[in-house]
């Protein structure tokens, strides 16, 4: 359940390029084989998240404050992090889309 | 499950807030969806993807990290799965922070002896490629033990292992055992007796056919009374498990 733990879920065999144009080759071959409903093979599939892995980071570390913030929710309405905050905490999650 | 529990969820994503919206109306989302539609507060938690170049539709998104946050603003932990596809379900967050099972989780009894364990998963459902939890309750008669960790090689820890092809990664931990001096060997053995509980996940391949489906395991033990030991034994257990239908395959619609 740490973030150690969760290293190495993925297959990582294949090299993850340096290049910013070669990882963006990788996601948009991705992206298009499925959108078109096209098979993703393993190997695309691996490369893919390696390439959007490539020296990931998490942000604040257990024990630090997270940055306060205020954004606005589906209906518009601004939110702070102290009205979004239950009595025991929050589980604030970031996702890469809603839309896709 | 965490509301119970006084924990709130949010979501923040870099969507406009249109098409959260659109998102919250169609799935009946129970939780707030953020707008970061510049991704200022990514930049600020210091997770957006440099991976991705300018141009592409994906270009502004986090890294997949999820907090739980004590209300005084203070990290108490978090969760970063490689593969973005790979969630940590609430149910799993809850029973590893606060330890409570969702009741509605099927139980199973195994017996054997003095040995009784009550183990079930932290949900009566999962996604495909998600990790849930693991709760397992031992009770032992008086008088009977059973070994934890270390142990030298002709005795049999306690496990519980599941060697189904839809669990690729999974973990199950005790609390640390007690030493108990065994006169009639001369050996100090790491043992537990009365109850104890064990903690575990389980990550779910993906994908996995949606529907009703168990997860087979094993638990591995050796029970001894003060005078006498069992021969190891391995019980198999299956653990009834309902794969919710991934939501990928209704946004194509």
């Amino acid at each position: 359940m740490s973030i150690e733990d969760c290293k190495g879920a993925s297959s990582m065999a294949y090299d993850v390029p340096a290049d910013l144009a070669e990882k963006a080759a990788i996601m948009r071959e991705f992206g298009r084989r499925r959108a078109a409903g096209e098979p993703v093979s393993e190997e695309l599939q691996a490369k893919q998240v390696n390439a959007t892995n490539d020296n990931y980071t998490t942000g604040p570390e257990p024990g630090e404050r997270i940055p306060d913030f205020a954004l606005p929710d589906a209906s518009g309405v601004l939110r702070s992090l102290t009205d979004l905050t239950g009595p025991n905490g929050l589980l604030l999650v970031f996702h890469r889309s809603a839309d896709w | 499950m965490l509301e119970k529990n006084g924990v709130r969820i949010a979501a923040v994503s870099y969507d406009s807030q249109e098409i959260l919206r659109g998102f919250a109306d169609k799935h009946g989302i129970g939780f707030p969806l953020l707008s970061d539609h510049d991704s200022g507060v990514i930049r600020r938690f210091g997770i957006f993807n440099t991976n991705i170049a300018a141009g592409l539709r994906a270009h502004g998104v986090p890294h997949p990290v999820e907090y739980l946050v004590a209300p005084d603003r203070k990290l108490i932990r978090k969760y970063f799965v490689q593969n973005y596809q790979h969630r940590v379900t609430a149910s799993a967050v809850v029973l590893h922070e606060f330890g409570v099972v969702d009741e509605q989780a099927p139980m199973i009894t195994l017996q054997s002896g003095a040995l009784r364990l009550e183990i079930r998963l932290s949900s009566p459902s999962a996604f495909a490629g998600q990790e849930i939890g693991l709760f397992a309750k031992f009770n032992l008669e008086p008088g009977w033990h059973v070994y934890g960790m270390p142990l030298p090689d002709h005795y049999t820890a306690t496990s519980i292992t599941f060697d189904d092809p839809k669990v690729i990664r999974q973990s199950f931990e005790l609390p640390a055992a007690r030493p108990m001096e065994i006169t009639a060997l001369g050996e100090t053995l790491p043992v537990y007796g009365g109850s104890f509980q064990g903690l575990g996940s389980l990550l779910l391949k993906f994908p996995i056919v949606a529907g009703k489906t168990v997860l087979s395991g094993q638990l591995r033990f050796q029970q001894c009374s003060d005078t006498m030991c069992e021969a190891p034994e391995t019980i198999p257990f299956e653990l009834p498990l309902t794969i919710e239908v991934f939501m990928d395959a209704d946004r194509k619609s």
